[in-house]
C-alpha cells in the first residue's frame, strides 16, 4: 500500500470519533443531495410527460384520400415544434371510445365507426406554440376541426397543469439546490475543522518530516488522502441509503403514479441514473476533500 | 565540503553568531562545543537551512545554501542526516517504519527499502526491535533509531545536535562508538555537544563557540585574535 494512504488510514483508525463525525456529516449531505437529485429528475420527467402527451387532435374531414392524410402527417412530422404525430383511423377511434365507455356498454352499442372522424394526434415541444400551430392547421384543406386536450385533474386547461408542475419542479430545484448547498458548505467546514485538528495533533511529525527533507507535497499527501477517505466513504454511504430507499419505494411509486414515469421503470435505466449521480457525487466529494484539506493545511501553516 | 564564511545571525538585538568562518572536509568528525546559548544549535539550524544568516555564505559541496530557493530546501536536507537531542522519532510508527519514512521522503523505490533498512538497523543494533513502537524503547535505543533514520538515506554529512544530552554516560559512550564507526566509513559528522567527557575521549577536531563567535578551533590549535585580545 502507498505509504501516504497507509498513514492516512492509520490516522483514521487512531481517531475514530473525528473520522465518524466527518463521515456522518458527509453521509447526510450526500444522502440529501441524492434524494434532491432524484426528486428533481422525477419532477422533470412528470413535466415532460405532460408536456409531450398528445395534446392537439386534428379531426379530418370524411372522404379524404390517404395521400392527403399522409402529406399532412409528413408536414407535421417535419415541423420542429411538433413531436409524436400519430394517425387514428375511424376504427381506432371507435376502439378508444369503446374503452372509454366500457362501464356502459349501451353507449358503445349505439355507434358505428362511420360517425367517428379520423384524426391526427400530436404533442407540442412547448405549449407556447399551441395557439399559432392550431391556427395554422385550421387552415389546412383536409382539416375539419382542431381539438386541444384539456381538463386534467380539475384544471381548466393542460397549460395550467403544466404551469403548476413547472412551478413545483422549480421549487424542488431551487429549494433543494439551496438546501444541498447549505449542507455541502457545512460538510466543507467540518472537513476543514477536522483536518485542521489533525494537522495540529501531527505538528511534531510534520516538523520531523520537514527536517529530514520531505517536500510540502509529501507532508500534505496523507492529509489529503485522509480527507478523500472521508469524502468517498460519506458519498458512498449517503448514496447507498438513498438508492435502497428509492428501490424500496419504487413498486409503490409505480403503482401510484401509473404510467407517469416518476422513476425509471427499467432497472438498468434506474441503476444508470444512480450510477451517474454517484459519479457526480464522487467528483463533488473529491473537490470538497482536496480543497478543504489544502485550505486547512494553509491555515495551520499560517498559524 | 562545508564552508562557512563570515556568517552572522541575529535575533532582534541578540547576536547569536558573529563572523563565523571555518571549513569542514570530507570524512571529518567535528565537535561544535560551547556553553548553553553560545550558538551551537543556531549554527546547525543554519546548515540545515532552517534559518537564514543575516550575512555571510554557507557552502555545501560548493553550493551556497543561503541562496537556495525554498523549493530546493528539501533536496538539501535529503543530503544531510540529522540526529536530535530529543530523538524526534514518530511515536505512531514502528521502528522499522520510522526508518522507512526517510526512504519514502527521498523517493527510493519500495523494493529497495528492505535491504537498506535491515543494514542500518543491524548497524545500530536494533534488528530485534524493528517491529516495536518508540514507547517500548529506552532513550539510548531511541537515539539509535534517530541515527538509523539519518543513515539510511546514505547522507554525505550527519548533523547531530546534543545526541547524548538525554543519555547516561554508558549509553552515550556506546552511541559515540557508533558515530566513530560511521565516520570511519567515510561520512562527515558535525556534532554539537557540551559534554566534555565525550569530547576528551573522542580526540577529534573541536570548534568552540563563545558569545556567538569561534573561540577556538582545535584544527588550528590557536585561539582567535579577538578572543586573545579579550583575555
Amino acid at each position: 500500500m502507498n505509504i501516504h494512504i497507509k498513514t492516512a488510514w492509520d490516522h483514521v483508525r487512531r481517531a475514530p470519533f473525528q473520522a465518524m463525525a466527518a463521515i456522518f456529516v458527509l453521509t447526510i449531505t450526500f444522502f440529501v443531495i441524492t434524494i434532491i437529485t432524484i426528486l428533481g429528475y422525477s419532477s422533470s420527467q412528470v413535466l415532460k410527460y405532460f408536456e409531450t402527451r398528445p395534446q392537439v387532435i386534428t379531426f379530418l374531414k370524411d372522404d379524404i384520400t390517404p395521400e392527403k392524410i399522409s402529406a399532412l402527417q409528413n408536414k407535421l412530422e417535419a415541423d420542429n415544434r411538433v413531436s409524436e404525430v400519430s394517425y387514428i383511423s375511424k376504427e381506432q377511434a371507435l376502439e378508444i371510445y369503446k374503452k372509454a365507455t366500457a362501464g356502459n356498454p349501451l353507449l358503445s352499442e349505439l355507434v358505428s365507426p362511420s360517425i367517428f372522424p379520423a384524426s391526427l394526434e400530436f404533442s407540442l415541444v412547448d405549449l407556447s406554440y399551441a395557439n399559432d400551430l392550431i391556427e395554422e392547421i385550421k387552415g389546412e384543406e383536409i382539416v375539419d376541426q382542431v381539438g386541444f386536450t384539456a381538463s386534467l385533474g380539475g384544471e381548466e386547461t393542460l397549460s395550467d397543469v403544466v404551469n403548476r408542475l413547472r412551478t413545483f419542479s422549480n421549487y424542488i430545484k431551487i429549494g433543494g439546490g439551496a438546501f444541498a448547498l447549505l449542507l455541502t458548505s457545512t460538510s466543507f467546514l467540518v472537513l476543514i475543522v477536522i483536518i485542521g485538528m489533525r494537522m495540529t495533533s501531527r505538528r511534531g511529525e510534520i516538523e520531523v518530516l520537514d527536517l529530514i527533507g520531505a517536500t510540502p507535497g509529501f507532508i500534505r499527501s496523507p492529509i489529503i488522502y485522509e480527507a478523500i477517505i472521508y469524502a468517498i466513504t460519506g458519498v458512498f454511504i449517503g448514496w447507498l441509503i438513498a438508492l435502497l430507499l428509492v428501490l424500496y419505494a419504487t413498486p409503490s411509486l409505480i403503482s401510484y403514479f401509473g404510467e407517469i414515469p416518476v422513476v425509471p421503470k427499467d432497472t438498468l435505466k434506474l441503476f444508470g441514473l444512480f450510477g451517474l449521480i454517484l459519479g457526480a457525487e464522487f467528483l463533488i466529494g473529491l473537490f470538497l476533500a482536496v480543497s478543504g484539506s489544502i485550505l486547512a493545511v494553509l491555515r495551520v501553516k499560517r498559524k | 565540503m562545508l564552508k562557512l564564511e563570515n556568517v552572522t545571525k541575529t535575533f532582534g538585538k541578540i547576536v547569536a553568531l558573529k563572523d563565523i568562518n571555518f571549513n569542514i572536509g570530507d570524512s571529518e568528525f567535528v565537535f561544535i562545543t560551547g556553553a548553553s546559548g553560545a550558538g551551537k544549535t543556531t549554527l546547525l539550524r543554519l546548515m540545515l537551512r532552517e534559518l537564514l544568516p543575516d550575512s555571510g555564505k554557507i557552502e555545501l559541496d560548493k553550493e551556497d545554501i543561503t541562496k537556495l530557493p525554498s523549493k530546493q530546501i528539501p533536496r538539501l536536507r535529503q543530503k544531510i542526516g540529522v540526529v536530535f537531542q530529543d530523538f524526534k522519532v514518530l511515536g505512531e510508527r514502528t521502528i522499522k517504519e520510522n526508518v522507512e519514512v526517510a526512504l519514502a521522503v527521498i523517493g527510493l523505490p519500495k523494493n529497495d527499502w528492505e535491504a537498506r533498512v535491515e543494514h542500518v538497523l543491524k548497524l545500530v543494533g536494533l534488528t530485534d526491535r524493528a517491529d516495536l513502537f518508540p514507547a517500548q524503547l529506552s532513550g539510548g535505543e531511541l537515539q539509535r533509531v534517530s541515527l538509523a533514520r539519518a543513515l539510511v538515506v546514505n547522507p554525505k554529512i550527519i548533523l547531530a545536535d546534543e545526541p547524548t544530552g538525554n543519555l547516561d554516560w554508558e549509553t552515550a559512550d556506546k552511541l559515540m562508538d557508533l558515530f566513530e564507526k560511521i565516520n570511519s566509513e567515510g561520512k562527515s559528522i558535525i556534532m554539537a555537544t557540551h559534554n566534555k567527557l565525550i569530547i576528551d575521549k573522542m580526540n577529534k577536531r573541536v570548534i568552540e563557540l563563545k558569545e556567538g563567535g569561534v573561540f577556538s578551533d582545535s584544527e588550528s590549535k590557536v585561539k582567535t585574535k579577538s578572543e586573545k585580545g579579550k583575555k
